[in-house]
């Protein structure tokens, strides 16, 4: 860990850029179908309180409602996949990928596995694997602090 | 499982792939980690053998010199790359209806790969990219 403040990022075209000013949670890696359809891949996600987070450029930012819980942000110039924003929750994720390098973070859990592509294996990187609802646990006692 | 049908995530961009590729190369470069959130995984079919069947919002970003990027502009989704004058298109694998019964088989431009994750796979690696593709 270095003396890093700030996070910054944005999309493939430069039109949305944005800060984070707290170190961003490591990254989840989830296997979800509507983040392989979105992503055409496994989503991968850092986390960190809205508070800290400022939209530097939004001009192409457009917003998908992906489910009743939560919307999706993306570029609607270049098309990059950039926001998970979960309605009235305190946090918010970016994708790891639109992180400016480097991002001194690293992956911590793989999540919704029993939903993964059958084009692909995990691997063995030795990374805790949480089926969907193992992950729904984890987030309601994170949510009430046990 | 002759055909590969696929589409966005909101289902306004569907199309079928009519050629089945040998399997999906992982792409670890800049662009496609802007573009997919993460990296890249494609399917590099002939580009007759992809048949559009609805893309009222499909939009198309010209990533490079080269290429453009093809994705769904109601819901993001990321879909395609297509390199001008290419007889070949690539198709991200995750926009494939499954079972797709396809194997992930290389991961190319590896000497780009950010600094969040490692690849822990055995698969053959290429630092740029392949000769040809798979």
């Amino acid at each position: 860990m270095t003396g890093k403040t700030i996070w910054t990022g944005g999309c493939l075209c430069g039109g949305v850029r944005y800060e984070i000013g707290s170190r961003p949670a490591p990254v989840t890696l989830c296997h979800c179908g509507q983040c392989r359809r979105q992503h055409s891949h496994v989503g991968a996600y850092t986390g960190f309180p809205r508070d800290a987070f400022r939209m530097v450029k939004d001009e192409t930012l457009a917003w998908y409602q992906s489910s009743d819980k939560a919307r999706r942000g993306f570029c609607s110039r270049c098309g990059s996949g950039l926001f998970w924003d979960p309605i009235g929750e305190p946090r918010l994720d970016v994708t790891a990928g639109s992180l400016d390098e480097p991002t001194e973070l690293h992956a911590r859990r793989h999540i919704w596995v029993e939903f993964k592509g059958d084009y692909y294996d995990i691997g063995e990187d030795g990374l805790p694997r949480l089926t969907s609802t193992e992950h729904a646990a984890l987030s309601q006692s994170q949510r009430s602090g046990t | 499982m002759s055909t590969l049908p696929g589409g966005c995530l909101c289902g306004t961009v569907r199309f079928v792939v009519t050629e089945r590729p040998l399997g999906v190369v992982n792409c670890h470069c800049s662009q496609c980690r802007r573009f997919h959130g993460h990296f890249g995984a494609y399917i590099t079919v002939p580009r007759a053998a992809v048949r559009v069947e609805s893309d009222a919002t499909l939009t198309w970003y010209r990533s490079s010199a080269k290429a453009q990027r093809g994705f769904c502009g109601t819901c993001g989704s990321s879909l395609f790359w297509q390199g001008d004058g290419e007889a070949l298109v690539d198709v991200a694998a995750g926009s494939l209806d499954q079972p797709t019964g396809l194997p992930t088989v290389r991961h190319i431009q590896v000497a780009s790969k950010p600094d969040y994750y490692e690849i822990t796979d055995d698969l053959e690696q290429f630092p740029e990219s392949a000769p040809e593709p798979p």
